[in-house]
């Protein structure tokens, strides 16, 4: 063997070396779990010229470009809405998914996929441009995030589409919408899976809609699976069919009954991590809509319920945009191509809030790279909430706003919330759970 | 219209409208005030939602140049009702009143002034001023069967001339008394609207409202002998079908996680996965009359008092999902509802040929190109000549409608489930009635019109109406293709004890084993050029039929057997996209029935203007290839009362005994091979809707 075959073996060697050494996990250290889950120990963050109680408008918003989702500065050049600032707050995570964090986080790995995950956040770890599958691990958070924690319900649920060129309401949905993690769970019993559990569920969600008349009692139920690879299976029950239809997956790209949100966009992102090539863009602070609910001022006027509980109303051109103040919070950018040529979309620019970490902000793009919708979820602190809500360390999705700038379209949707496990039994995400409906 | 009769019908238009807006206004403001009777927990309120639906149609020409005109003025007042009682139960129910104007509107086609005088044809007269003779006037009469040789008791001919129970005086002496007038007015011929039948036999049915005409008007099961105001307003029968739906239900949770789930009262149970068709959603019978196969099944099924009890187990080692569930149908028998001739929609055009059949037994009537002219023993098979039938010889004698009794219930059973793979499954087991007639020739006491004497036959076109006992079993899944952006679903069944005409059989029928599948695939599609953000559905569904013990002979003449065919496939295919956020929906449905070789298209467009208020345009057009596919043995060479009327075929065999020899034509079974497509040929129509939701 000559040197400079011993040369290239040593190089290969180093290589694999470099590379494994990027995989391998190491046990999360208690400074690592602060930065990721207590981002705002050592203050708030701070931009030049933004303070708690101004306004920004199409006046000054340039002065802003950099805290701002492309898609809402544009909506804000365009008129489209303002950002009222208020003082930001922390929102610290359940101590119990923190705790599944420290214990689990090290034997997390990508391979194919995630392997070694068990409950917690998977890669607590702050993203690192130099790391090509930063991105990825992103999502995975997010996947395993806490959005509406173990399991949640949110009754009513309302949906406005809005002609936004005359103002004109188009449809209203009543929805009911229910959530339940099958497995990973780390605050409700049983923990960490509901068993049995044969097909390897992770997630379902069930909804079902009150009105209008005509798509009354319809509802759906996707099942998302652990194995990232499958897809979820979808099953449609329509009122009028009596019936409950398989959904193909493809609907789950489709605008969903004629809304501006395809099923994909749920939650911000609620397809599987292997749909999108995912990047990492950088770690900035942004301006987010997380708010205290009961301390907004202006809350919708149609919609009421009988224990005195108001949703958040609505603003700007055509009220497309929830009526809510705006905090400056740390951010990781996050951008999602689809892996599929055909898909609706060309790519996704999202906001994840790194102590939550959850999408509450994307800019979508249309297959020619063009700005196409923006999507903006408003989380609201469960103590600020109702009652059920306080004490759960699960901040709500409380208020939303998809906006397509292409066609002057919106949907307008708020929430009641509620963090029940009473109300999710897993009964309720059986497919024959849809039979039962009128 | 008469200034008078306009006044009538929208004072009676309005006063069903009121009257059903007041029952909903009534609700309506109970649930405002909370004053409707306490059914459980007041805290949930009463929820009602009330619309009004107008569907507007208009048909073109038929097969006889006639312009039809209006075929539907429906009006639809609907309440849905909802409330949650005490203790976990919920009740549910709808309420449909409709009133459909078109018999008023267009009297001429469907009401009181519809149909008219008919001629029959005699092939053997062809080139003749006899070659047609009206109703009443067959070359075959009491007279002229004398003239042939036959005794003065025969019994053919019948009364058409004189009112009031006198007997044409033509016809035979011993029965003048007990002869029903029937005339030659208000008729048409069977299948005119979408066949002709030249050499063919042909018999005349009555098409005005059986108020108006009562002659061949029976109940066949909740059909068939409707006054002009009970097809105006369907639901208001003794049945109270304006009670669309009635039922309370609850989740029992036990201990373990499993639930029973219970549903009580009058339902509709959906079991299978297809649309348009039903191979495994049998449980409730259809309402054909409404729109026949082209409203929702929502909207045609008819609700039955059922108890559901399901026993949910959810999840085990093995299935994600696991449940057993059944379905008591305790209500008394109804089969379909196939209309009732001289109306708009009569599926297969069956309601005119029971409707046709009944009046021929009960009035006697003239039948075209029956008796051959042919001397015994001359080899042929024709031509004919028109043959007038004396009551109480061909036709339907009795409907035998099953009464209410424990035995006579319906009881079905469902595994179903969700595999580890995600693949949904169920395993069906029904045992229940045929919702579509069968008719039986009792050959056992008929009279010989020969001779008008009683005797035992076989083979006789004379029939009792039943609707046989059948069991089911049967299977569906569904599941998806990812690769393939498809999902696949699956229907399966084998029934037992179906029954079928059968002209090889003695008795006219068989009880056969049937298998009925059906695959359909549905696949959401982007087509950038329709709509970048909504999906378009491709829908296509093909289903598959076969008889077994299927019989089809070679006779002399033709064929004989089955009419059905013994394998057939029809398939069809939705197109449907989705515009401005899905408020506006165009669609086309297609359906080609393979053996019949005929094709339906319709397109629609439905408009959402608001949640309250939606319009929709559509159009329903049918294509054939041609009619002879449809031809079948019409058994009028049966020769069921043997020596009379024994054909010869060209060897010089002469029939000895009674059964058919293959003469065919498109009456009385054409229907049947053209299918629900092929039958309403000619029925090409262009709707219009409109919805409101109070």
């Amino acid at each position: 063997m000559n040197i400079k075959a011993n040369t290239r073996i040593l190089k290969i060697v180093v290589a694999c070396s470099v590379a494994f050494l990027a995989q391998a996990s190491h046990a999360v250290t208690d400074a690592e779990l602060d930065e990721a889950f207590f981002p705002y120990k050592k203050g708030f963050p701070t931009f030049p010229g933004l303070k708690a109680g101004m306004v920004i408008n199409k006046s000054n918003v340039d002065q802003f470009k950099d805290i701002i989702s492309p898609a809402h500065f544009k909506l804000i050049k365009e008129g489209w809405m303002e950002i009222p600032v208020a003082e930001a707050f922390d929102m610290p995570l359940p101590k119990q998914y923190i705790e599944a964090t420290k214990q689990h986080a090290d034997k997390v790995k990508l391979g194919t996929t995630i392997e070694g995950f068990v409950a917690g956040r998977p890669f607590p770890q702050q993203p690192s441009a130099s790391d090509p599958r930063a991105g990825e691990k992103l999502a995975w958070n997010f996947k395993y995030g806490l959005n509406w924690g173990d399991g949640a319900i949110i009754y009513p649920f309302y949906w406005r589409y809005i002609n936004a060129n005359t103002g004109s309401v188009e449809r209203t949905m009543k929805f009911e919408f229910h959530f339940l993690n099958f497995m990973h769970r780390t605050i409700n019993d049983p923990k960490p899976n509901i068993t049995p559990n044969p097909s390897q569920l992770y997630r379902g969600t069930y909804l079902k809609v009150h009105e209008p008349l005509d798509l009354k009692n319809t509802q759906l139920l996707i099942q998302a699976y652990e194995d990232d690879l499958k897809r979820s299976d979808a099953y449609l029950y329509l009122g009028f069919q009596r019936r409950v239809r398989r959904l193909a997956t493809g609907q789950t790209t489709d605008s969903f009954l004629g809304s501006d949100l395809m099923i994909e966009d749920f939650e911000g992102y609620n397809g599987r991590v292997s749909d999108y090539k995912w990047t990492f863009i950088e770690t900035k602070n942004a301006l987010m809509p997380y708010y205290k609910h009961n301390e907004m001022k202006k809350f919708h006027p149609d919609f009421k319920e009988s224990d005195g509980y108001k949703f958040i109303g609505f603003t700007g051109k055509a009220n497309c945009t929830p009526d809510i103040t705006w905090q400056l919070r740390k951010v990781h950018v996050v951008e999602g191509r689809p892996v599929d040529a055909g898909h609706p979309i060309s790519k996704r620019l999202i906001y994840l809030d790194a102590q939550i970490m959850t999408p509450s902000m994307s800019t979508i793009y249309d297959r020619k790279g063009e700005i196409w919708k923006s999507f903006q979820i408003g989380k609201a602190h469960p103590d600020f909430h109702l009652p059920i809500n306080k004490g759960s360390g699960i901040p709500l999705d409380d208020s939303g706003s998809v906006i397509d700038l292409q066609s002057n379209h919106c949907t307008a949707i708020t929430f009641r919330g509620e963090i029940d496990p009473a109300k999710n039994p897993p009964s309720l995400f059986q497919v024959q759970n849809l039979r039962g409906g009128d | 219209m008469h200034k008078q009769k306009r006044g009538n019908l929208l004072r009676q238009t309005a006063t069903m409208l009121l009257s059903c807006l007041a029952v909903t206004t009534l609700a309506s403001s109970a649930h405002a005030e909370d004053s409707l009777p306490v059914l459980g927990e007041s805290a949930s309120p009463w929820k009602v939602d009330v619309f009004y639906e107008n569907a507007t149609h208009f048909r073109g020409k038929d097969n006889t140049g006639n312009r039809v005109g209006l075929s539907k003025f429906r009006n639809t007042l609907q309440a849905e009702v909802d409330k949650n009682l005490s203790d976990g139960w919920a009740f549910h129910g709808i309420f449909r009143g409709t009133f459909d104007g078109v018999y008023q509107l267009n009297k001429d086609e469907y009401g009181k002034n519809a149909g008219g005088a008919v001629a029959l044809e005699s092939s053997a007269l062809e080139g003749t001023p006899v070659h047609y003779l009206p109703f009443g006037q067959g070359i075959v009469n009491w007279t002229t069967a004398q003239g042939i040789g036959l005794p003065p008791s025969n019994t053919f001919g019948f009364n058409s001339t004189t009112p009031g129970g006198l007997a044409n005086p033509s016809t035979s002496p011993a029965a003048v008394a007990n002869l029903p007038y029937n005339p030659n007015q208000g008729l048409r011929l069977l299948f005119d609207r979408w066949g002709t039948n030249p050499g063919g036999v042909q018999a005349a049915v009555p098409v005005r409202p059986c108020d108006v005409d009562s002659r061949g008007c029976t109940d066949f099961g909740g059909y068939g002998d409707k006054k002009r105001s009970e097809l105006e307003a369907p639901e208001f029968n003794d049945k109270l079908d304006f009670i669309r739906e009635f039922y309370v239900k609850k989740n029992f949770n036990l201990d373990d996680g499993k639930q029973v789930f219970v549903k009580l009262g009058k339902q509709q149970v959906v079991w299978g996965r297809t649309d348009l068709f039903r191979v495994l959603d049998v449980i409730n019978p259809v309402d054909y009359s409404r729109n026949n196969i082209y409203d929702e099944l929502q909207d045609i099924r008819i609700p039955m008092w059922i108890l559901q009890a399901e026993y949910r187990m959810g999840a085990s080692d093995t299935f994600q999902d696991r449940n057993v569930s059944v379905v008591w149908n305790f209500d008394q028998f109804r089969p379909n509802n196939l209309g009732q001739c001289g109306t708009p929609n009569s599926i297969l055009d069956a309601a005119c040929i029971l409707r046709a059949f009944k009046s021929l037994w009960d009035n006697g009537g003239t039948v075209a190109n029956f008796a051959s002219v042919l001397p015994p023993g001359t080899p042929g098979n024709g031509p004919h000549l028109s043959t007038d039938f004396g009551p109480h010889t061909i036709g339907i004698r009795n409907v035998d409608l099953p009464d209410w009794s424990l035995k006579n219930t319906q009881l079905g059973i469902k595994w179903e489930g969700v595999t580890a793979d995600g693949i949904s499954f169920s395993l069906n087991g029904l045992s229940y009635r045929s919702q579509l007639p069968s008719l039986h020739m009792f050959n056992v006491g008929a009279v010989n019109p020969f001779i008008g004497t009683v005797v035992d036959t076989s083979d006789l076109i004379a029939f009792d109406l039943v609707y046989p006992r059948v069991s089911l079993l049967g299977g569906s899944a569904d599941f998806q293709i990812p690769d393939a952006n498809l999902a696949v679903r699956l229907e399966a069944a084998l029934t037992h004890g179906e029954e079928f005409g059968n002209s090889a059989q003695a008795s006219g029928y068989s009880k056969n084993k049937v298998f009925r599948s059906v695959i359909g695939l549905d696949r959401p599609t982007m087509i950038p050029w329709i709509n970048e953000a909504e999906a378009t559905l491709f829908s296509a569904q093909l289903f598959y039929q076969h008889i077994f013990d299927h019989e089809l002979y070679d006779r002399p003449f033709g064929k004989v057997g089955m009419v059905d065919w013994k394998d057939n496939f029809i398939g069809t295919l939705l197109i449907r996209a989705s515009l401005m956020n899905a408020r506006l929906i165009p669609q086309v449905i297609m359906a080609r029935d393979f053996k019949a070789h005929a094709f339906a298209v319709a397109p629609s467009v439905a408009y959402r203007y608001s949640d309250n208020l939606s319009f929709s345009v559509g159009a329903n057009f049918k294509f054939r290839d041609n009619q002879e596919r449809w031809h079948f043995a019409d058994q009028r060479d049966s020769g069921s009362f043997a020596p009379f009327g024994a054909y010869t075929d060209a060897n010089s065999n002469t029939q000895t005994g009674p059964g058919a020899w293959g003469l065919s034509g498109l009456v009385p079974l054409g229907a049947f091979r053209a299918g629900p497509i092929g039958a309403a040929w000619r029925e090409d129509e262009i709707q219009f809707s409109m919805k409101y939701k109070f």
